[in-house]
């Protein structure tokens, strides 16, 4: 498979391969139902409405959407058709989990629901975020900017594993990821810059398979070779990376917001850590970044087989 | 300079330098280590400077033999002033190495740990370093701490670190190849040591200590065995060759070199680490040719 350097090529990579479905928990309002419906149309996934079937249906008739095409699953009340679309997704019948018209906290509790919900056991439940910047010559795979607000080291190597997935599902064999710090100085006096060395030292081990990982590393370093090369720091990642793990929630949700606010930058997003890919974008969000996230969704799924 | 392999190499080669060091030895009215003292004054490496009760002196020297005619005798009161005015004697450059004699070992580490009168470097951590010398391994293994620091801490792992690379660059050997001695070579939060053993071998990796090649967490067969490192597929810039082991607690270094000593013919040379100065504190129990390469060795770190 060709290596994913653009969002948009993910689209051409989706467009010629069978569809993974794509099941929309609480599918009632005309955002959710129209996401699903264009992604259909861009050939990127198959669709499973759940929600309140009359609503749905009057919806789809207003915005002239063909109803037909989509399995609809009458679910009228929002938490259950949470658990009913994650029950559709544990029977098979579903590949990715997209969030409707309901409040993250229902659909979050929706997968992590100890019996019925979409996580294996001792699985970490995170965000992988990929972002396109202008200024970059490729994308950058980032976390966790949403849902850990300060993993600790077992969080952070589960986070690490989830960007070096999402590399591979984007075609990127070997990613280079980079654990952020505000410096490369190794010392147990900064949580971050300890987790990071740590971690690099368990790659260095094989305990983490299949990318290249270095850190500490300031972001400078990270992405800008002139830096790494005026600091004579010795490293296969560092000015090159795919991937980069924040130490908090703080720095990944500024950088992102930075990145998409004061740089136009694109991005696609996703819940990773359950059985299945899951959409949590909202109405707020642009149609790029909704198609961008699902078939973000798509390629990850894809992976799956 | 070519690397010394063996702890027996370590005295010709001072002898072809001319080297003979001064040695104070504290509270020296004691047979058994005016014997060790009598010896590497025979073979012209030292010129003692003994401290203490001048009769009990005498008597003790007589017995170990005719070496120590040469000895200068310093005449104290008592134990309390032999041991001051040896220490002293090093501080003030009148003598190159402090060795203990029949004085405790608390009260002789005490005086050297003195803010003021004592032997340690500016803010240095106290620790030990030893050379093993091994028929079944080819070359010399340095190991720490396997006297002083029951369970040392990050830095103190340092310490340990840059005191046993500075005594393996006296040695000759150039590069030292350290390696940080865990039961697995996996990192995890589960096992406090191998957490800093990740830190600082990256700290090596990022040029923080130098000097050095560092790896760490291995286990005694991959940092010494190149097969076991092969067949485990650990990728380890040691390449199986470790000139140095550092130990996460004394128990662990301890039983490591009295079971070599025991079981596996070994010899050895320790030395204080973080002193201005080198100081010997010799067990009762070593074996003659133990303690003479100790002596040899106190020699060896003292020159240049």
């Amino acid at each position: 498979m060709m290596k994913i350097t653009k969002l948009e090529q993910m689209f051409d990579v989706l467009r010629n391969e069978s569809k993974k479905v794509l099941v929309a928990a609480c599918a009632n309002d005309s955002h959710t139902i129209g996401a699903v419906h264009q992604s259909r149309e861009m050939g990127l996934v198959e669709g499973v409405l759940v929600g309140d079937k009359k609503k749905i249906m009057d919806i789809c008739k207003e915005e002239k959407i063909d109803a037909s095409l989509y399995r609809i699953v009458d679910e009228p009340d929002d938490v259950s058709a949470v658990a009913r679309a994650v029950a559709l997704i544990n029977a098979g019948e579903g590949d990715i989990l997209m969030k409707g018209l309901v409040n993250t906290d229902k659909y979050m509790r929706g997968i992590l629901n100890k019996e019925t919900g979409l996580m294996e056991k001792k699985a970490v439940l995170s965000h992988v975020t990929v972002l396109e910047n202008p200024n970059y010559h490729k994308l950058m795979i980032v976390g966790d900017v949403a849902i850990i607000p300060l993993p600790d080291l077992d969080q952070k190597v589960a986070i690490t594993n989830y960007l070096i997935q999402t590399a591979h599902a984007l075609g990127i064999e070997k990613p280079k990821v980079a654990l952020l710090a505000a410096s490369e100085t190794v010392t147990a006096k900064i949580p971050a810059n300890a987790d990071a060395a740590v971690i690099t030292k368990m790659a260095e081990r094989g305990q983490i398979k299949g990318a290249l990982v270095d850190g500490p590393l300031a972001m400078d370093l990270c992405i800008d070779p002139e830096s790494v090369e005026l600091k004579g720091i010795v490293s296969d990642v560092a000015g090159d990376a795919d991937c980069i793990l924040f130490p908090n929630i703080e720095s990944g949700n500024v950088f992102y917001k930075t990145n998409t606010k004061l740089a136009n930058a694109n991005l696609g997003a996703v819940v990773v850590g359950a059985r299945v890919p899951a959409i949590l974008s909202s109405r707020g969000d642009s149609v790029e970044v909704k198609m961008a996230s699902i078939a973000l969704a798509a390629m990850m799924a894809r992976g799956k087989a | 300079m070519k690397p010394l392999r063996r702890l027996s190499e370590i005295a010709p080669f001072l002898k072809e330098k001319g080297v003979c060091k001064r040695v104070a030895v504290a509270c020296a009215e004691d047979q058994n280590t005016l014997e060790a003292v009598g010896r590497a004054t025979k073979e012209g490496l030292i010129h003692p400077l003994l401290f203490g009760r001048e009769i009990p002196i005498r008597e003790a020297a007589q017995k170990a033999g005719d070496a120590l005619d040469s000895a200068e005798l310093r005449p104290c009161a008592d134990e309390g002033e032999a041991l001051a005015q040896a220490v002293e004697a090093v501080k003030n450059g009148e003598a190159d190495i402090l060795m203990k004699g029949l004085v405790g070992t608390d009260k002789f580490l005490k005086a050297v740990l003195h803010k003021e009168h004592g032997l340690m470097r500016r803010d240095a951590v106290m620790s030990y370093t030893c050379a093993i010398e091994l028929p079944a391994y080819h070359k010399l293994l340095f190991v720490s701490d396997t006297a002083v620091l029951p369970f040392p801490d990050l830095d103190q792992k340092i310490a340990m670190i840059d005191y046993s690379v500075e005594m393996a660059h006296k040695f000759g050997i150039e590069t030292p190849r350290v390696a940080l001695i865990g039961a697995s070579e996996k990192v995890s939060p589960h096992f406090p040591n191998s957490i800093d053993y990740a830190l600082i071998s990256r700290m090596n990796a990022r040029k923080q200590i130098t000097g050095c090649v560092i790896d760490g967490p291995l286990d005694i067969f991959c940092a010494c065995d190149p097969e076991s490192l092969a067949i485990k597929g650990v990728a380890s810039p040691l390449e199986g060759d470790a000139d140095i082991l550092i130990f996460p607690s004394l128990e662990a270094s301890n039983a490591f070199y009295k079971g070599l000593m025991l079981f596996a013919g070994g010899e050895l040379a320790g030395l204080i680490q973080g002193t201005e100065k080198p100081v010997v504190v010799m067990s009762r129990s070593e074996t003659a040719l133990s303690k003479f390469y100790c002596m040899a060795l106190a020699c060896l770190v003292a020159e240049s």
